[in-house]
C-alpha cells in the first residue's frame, strides 16, 4: 500500500476535511508534510485552524511543523505565533479578523499557526499565487463544517478525516463517515443558469430551468430534475412526497446542503430519485484516529478494519504509521 | 470656487464625467475621488497647463508600461506616515520595499516621458538609498527577509537553530524541540530589534517616499484628464477675468448633442425656448463645463474663455423640498435667499432653471422679471431659463433654444401620423434642435406649446377652444 504522500502525488492541490474536532487532521497534515519532503509544499488553511490548544475541548493540539522552504499563508496577527524564520513574499488583499492574509516562505523549519481565506474564489486565487512562487503541491487545512469550500475549484483531491471524537459508538462513526463519503462523491450536474442568490425549488430539463412550478413540472412529467437553492431537507421535500420522483434528479449546490439523515436519503433513492451536486469534491482517502479527545478510544485494528470495509477509499490510521 | 455637493455634481453631470476617469494606481483613484475646484489660480493654471503639455505628446509604449506599473501599486501612505514615529513590522517593511522597487522601475520611464512632456511642478525623487537599506545585498527581489548577516547575534542564533533542526531530523526528542523553541524565541527578539533599527534608518527617506506617492497620484490623474479630453474633445480653457465665452460647448452624457455657443455679460442672461426644448440641458452644460475648468479639467468645447468664480449656484426645482415638507415654491424662495447671500460675498455664476415655475403664471412672470432686473444690476453672471414673457427685456443678453423652428411641419406631421405616443415623443426629440441662438430684440417666448400639442395629436376640439381663449 502506498503512503498517504505517495497517494497524493498526482494532485496539485489537496484539502483536508474533518468529520469533527480532534479528528486528527493536524496529525494527517504533519504526516503528509513528512512524506512529501522531496517537493516544495505550500500550506494554508480554510479559515482558522492550527491553534496549539483546541478552543472547544481544551486539549493540547499538535502544531503544524514544516521544513525549511515551505510556502505558507496566514493572517498577519498570527505571524508572531510561528517560530519559523520568515521571508515575506506577498500580501493577498484578503482580510480576516486577524489581519490580512500574507504569503511567506519558511527559511528554517518550524511550527506555524495558520488562518487563510474562507471564500472559494480567494482560496483558488491563493492557490495560483502559491504556484507562481514555485509550489509543487498546495495543501489546505479545511476547518470544521467548511466542506463546501473543498470543491474542485479549490482542491483537486480531498482527504476525509474521521475519528473517535465524532461519537463514542464506533459503528456510528463508521456509518456516518461512509455516508459522508457517499455524499462527497455524488455526481456533478452543471446548471449554468444558477446564481448565488437563487432560492427555492426550481424544475429543470436538459440543463435549463422550466417556466413553471416544481409541482407542476413533476405532474406533467416535464421535469428531469429539481434544483434546491437552499438545503435539501425533509422539510424542503415535503411538497413533493405525494408526487412521483421516479427518474428525477435532485440537485443541490454542494453536499453540505444535504441535511437528510441517511435513512431519509436511502428512502429517496428507493423511490427512484437520484441526487447530484453543482460542485463536487474529490475524496481520495479516509483517515481514522482511534483516540478521542474525550478520554476514550477505539481498538485501532477493529476501527481500521470496519472503516476499510465501509468506504470505497483507502483508509489510513493516523497514529499507527506516524513516527 | 466652493465645491458642489454630491447631488449638485450628479445633477450637472460631473459625477458622470469623473466616472469616465480610470486611474491605474490607488493614489490616482484617491485624486479622482477628491476632485474639487482648485482654490489657487496659479495652481489651477499649472494643472491645466500640464494636461495641455501631456496632450501634445502622443501616448506611447513607455506611458502604457508606466501605467502598468502604477497598477501594481498599493496604498501605503498610512504605513509611511506611521513609520515617521513608529517601528514598522515585517509586512510593512515588505510593502515599503516593494513600493521602492516599483518606484525604481517607474523612475526611468518617468524621466523619459518627462523629457517630452516637460510637466511643471512634478518631481519623482530617487529613493535608491532607502531601497539599499531594505535590500543590503542588492537582490532587488520583492520579498522581505532579515538575512543571517544582519547582525552577529542573528548569525549565531540562526546557525544554532539550523543545527538543532538537523539534529531533530535525525533523532527527534522533546528536549531538542524545547531547545530549538528557546533559540527561536531569541531569534524573534533579535529580529524585532533589527526591524526597529531599520525603521529608524528609513525615517529620513519617508518624506521623499510620501512625496513620490503624491506625485504618482497627480501624474496618474493628469494622464486620465488628458485621455478624457482626447476622448470627448476637451479644449484648453483661457482664464480671463469678467469674460465667459464658450463655442460649441457639449454635454458628453447625451449622445447626438447639439453643441451650444454662449457668451455671458456681467449681469443677467435669459434663455427662453419651447417645452422639451432643452433649456435645462443648456444650463447643465454651462454649469458642467465651468465646473470642470475650476477642477483643472478641460471643458468640452471648441473654444472656452472663462473667469474664475467664487461660487457656482444652480437653482432648480428640488425634490428634496417636498421631502422637508416645503412646497416646491417655498423651497425655491429659501434657496434663492441663501444664494443671494453668497452672491453678495463674491463673484458668482448663478443659474436659475425655470424659477417660480410652480406658482401662478402672472405672479411668477412678475417675480422672474424682478429677479432678472435685480441680478442684472449686480456683479454676477446670472443665467435664467424661463417660459415667462417680458423677462428678456430686463436682461443684458437673451438666447433662445432653436427648438422646432427649423423643422418642416408637413414633413414632421406626416411622419408622426403613424406613430404611437412613445414613438411620437422620440421622433419629436429627434427634430428638436437644442442649440441656442442669440436674440437681439428682447422678444417674447416662442409659442411652441400649441404646436407641440398639435403635432402630438391632441384633440382638435380642445385646441380650437384654446385658440379662441388665446385670441389667435
Amino acid at each position: 500500500m502506498p503512503t498517504l504522500g505517495e497517494l497524493l502525488e498526482p494532485y496539485g492541490s489537496v484539502s483536508l476535511i474533518g468529520m469533527c474536532k480532534n479528528a486528527g487532521k493536524t496529525s494527517v497534515l504533519n504526516r503528509i508534510i513528512r512524506e512529501s519532503a522531496h517537493k516544495r509544499l505550500a500550506l494554508s488553511s480554510i479559515g482558522r485552524d492550527g491553534e496549539s490548544q483546541d478552543l472547544v475541548t481544551g486539549t493540547e493540539k499538535p502544531g503544524i511543523y514544516v521544513p525549511a522552504g515551505t510556502l505558507l499563508a496566514t493572517a498577519a496577527d498570527l505571524l508572531k505565533h510561528s517560530d519559523i524564520s520568515r521571508e515575506i513574499l506577498d500580501t493577498t488583499g484578503v482580510f480576516t479578523p486577524l489581519g490580512e492574509v500574507v504569503i511567506f516562505r519558511g527559511r528554517s523549519d518550524g511550527s506555524v499557526d495558520l488562518a487563510g481565506p474562507s471564500i472559494t474564489t480567494q482560496l483558488s486565487r491563493l492557490r495560483e499565487q502559491f504556484f507562481s512562487f514555485g509550489a509543487q503541491q498546495v495543501l489546505f487545512d479545511g476547518a470544521l463544517s467548511r466542506k463546501s469550500l473543498c470543491s474542485r475549484q479549490v482542491s483537486e483531491a480531498t482527504i476525509l478525516c474521521s475519528g473517535a471524537s465524532y461519537h463514542k459508538n464506533m459503528d456510528v462513526v463508521v456509518a456516518d463517515t461512509a455516508y459522508q463519503c457517499r455524499l462527497l462523491t455524488l455526481p456533478e450536474v452543471p446548471l449554468p443558469q444558477v446564481t448565488e442568490e437563487l432560492k427555492g425549488v426550481l424544475p429543470y430539463a436538459k440543463g435549463e430551468f422550466l417556466p413553471m412550478s416544481a409541482e407542476e413540472a413533476l405532474k406533467t412529467g416535464e421535469a428531469e430534475g429539481l434544483f434546491f437553492g437552499g438545503a435539501l431537507s425533509e422539510f424542503a421535500l415535503r411538497p413533493f412526497l405525494a408526487l412521483s420522483l421516479k427518474n428525477i434528479t435532485l440537485t443541490v449546490r454542494d453536499s453540505s446542503k444535504i441535511l437528510l439523515k441517511e435513512d431519509a436519503f436511502q428512502k429517496l433513492l428507493r423511490r427512484g430519485a437520484s441526487v447530484s451536486v453543482l460542485e463536487s469534491v474529490n475524496p481520495v482517502a479516509v483517515t481514522v484516529n482511534p483516540f478521542s479527545a474525550y478520554g476514550f478510544h477505539f481498538d485501532p485494528e477493529k476501527f481500521y478494519e470496519k472503516m476499510s470495509q465501509a468506504v470505497p477509499l483507502p483508509v489510513f490510521d493516523v497514529r499507527r504509521e506516524a513516527t | 470656487m466652493k465645491a458642489l455637493s454630491y447631488e449638485q455634481k450628479e445633477r450637472i453631470g460631473f459625477t458622470y464625467i469623473t466616472g469616465q476617469l480610470q486611474p491605474s494606481s490607488p493614489y490616482g483613484t484617491e485624486r479622482v475621488r477628491e476632485l474639487s475646484p482648485v482654490e489657487n489660480k496659479t495652481e489651477l493654471l499649472r494643472q491645466l497647463d500640464n494636461v495641455r503639455r501631456m496632450l501634445s505628446v502622443p501616448e506611447d509604449g513607455s506611458l502604457r508600461r508606466m501605467l502598468q506599473l502604477f497598477h501594481g501599486l498599493k496604498m501605503l501612505r498610512p504605513t509611511a506616515r506611521k513609520g515617521r514615529e513608529n517601528d514598522l513590522n515585517e509586512i510593512e517593511l515588505f510593502e515599503l520595499k516593494r513600493f521602492l522597487l516599483q518606484t525604481a522601475e517607474i523612475l526611468p520611464l518617468w524621466k523619459e516621458l518627462q523629457e517630452k512632456w516637460q510637466l511643471q511642478g512634478l518631481r519623482l525623487a530617487d529613493t535608491e538609498a532607502a531601497l539599499d537599506l531594505l535590500d543590503p545585498h542588492g537582490h532587488r527581489v520583492a520579498s522581505f527577509y532579515l538575512e543571517d548577516d544582519s547582525s552577529p547575534l542573528l548569525t549565531l542564533l540562526r546557525q544554532e537553530k539550523r543545527s538543532l533542526e538537523a539534529e531533530l531530523h535525525r533523532a527527534p526528542s522533546d528536549e531538542l524541540y524545547a531547545r530549538r523553541s528557546l533559540v527561536a524565541a531569541q531569534e524573534e527578539s533579535e529580529e524585532q530589534r533589527l526591524r526597529s533599527e531599520l525603521s529608524k534608518k528609513l525615517r529620513p527617506y519617508l518624506g521623499d517616499i510620501l512625496q513620490n506617492m503624491e506625485a504618482i497620484g497627480e501624474l496618474d490623474l493628469t494622464v486620465e484628464k488628458a485621455r478624457l479630453a482626447a476622448r470627448f474633445g476637451g479644449v484648453y480653457p483661457e482664464i480671463r477675468d469678467g469674460q465667459l465665452d464658450f463655442s460649441q460647448m457639449r454635454y458628453p452624457k447625451i449622445e447626438n448633442f447639439t453643441p451650444i455657443s454662449l457668451s455671458l455679460p456681467i449681469g443677467s442672461t435669459v434663455i427662453t425656448g419651447a417645452n422639451m426644448g432643452g433649456k435645462s440641458v443648456a444650463l447643465k452644460t454651462l454649469a458642467l463645463n465651468v465646473y470642470l475648468i475650476h477642477c483643472g479639467l478641460f471643458p468640452f468645447a471648441q473654444k472656452a474663455v472663462c473667469p474664475l468664480f467664487d461660487a457656482l449656484l444652480f437653482l432648480a426645482e428640488d425634490a428634496e423640498d417636498t421631502d422637508k415638507g416645503l412646497s416646491s415654491f417655498g423651497g425655491e424662495i429659501l434657496r434663492l435667499q441663501e444664494a443671494l447671500d453668497t452672491i453678495r460675498k463674491g463673484f458668482c455664476l448663478v443659474l436659475l432653471d425655470e424659477f417660480a415655475r410652480g406658482t401662478n403664471p402672472d405672479e411668477g412672470a412678475a417675480l422672474v422679471q424682478g429677479l432678472t432686473e435685480y441680478l442684472d444690476g449686480l456683479p454676477v453672471m446670472a443665467v435664467l431659463s424661463t417660459h415667462y414673457d417680458k423677462v428678456a427685456q430686463k436682461a443684458s443678453a437673451h438666447y433662445q433654444v432653436v427648438g422646432l423652428r427649423n423643422a418642416s411641419e408637413e414633413e414632421l406631421s406626416a411622419r408622426l401620423r403613424n406613430l404611437d405616443g412613445a414613438g411620437s415623443l422620440k421622433l419629436l426629440q429627434q427634430y428638436m434642435n437644442y442649440g441656442l441662438y442669440p436674440v437681439w430684440d428682447a422678444g417674447d417666448c416662442p409659442k411652441d406649446a400649441l404646436r407641440i400639442c398639435r403635432l402630438l395629436g391632441l384633440e382638435e376640439e380642445i385646441l380650437s377652444l384654446v385658440e379662441n381663449n388665446y385670441g389667435i
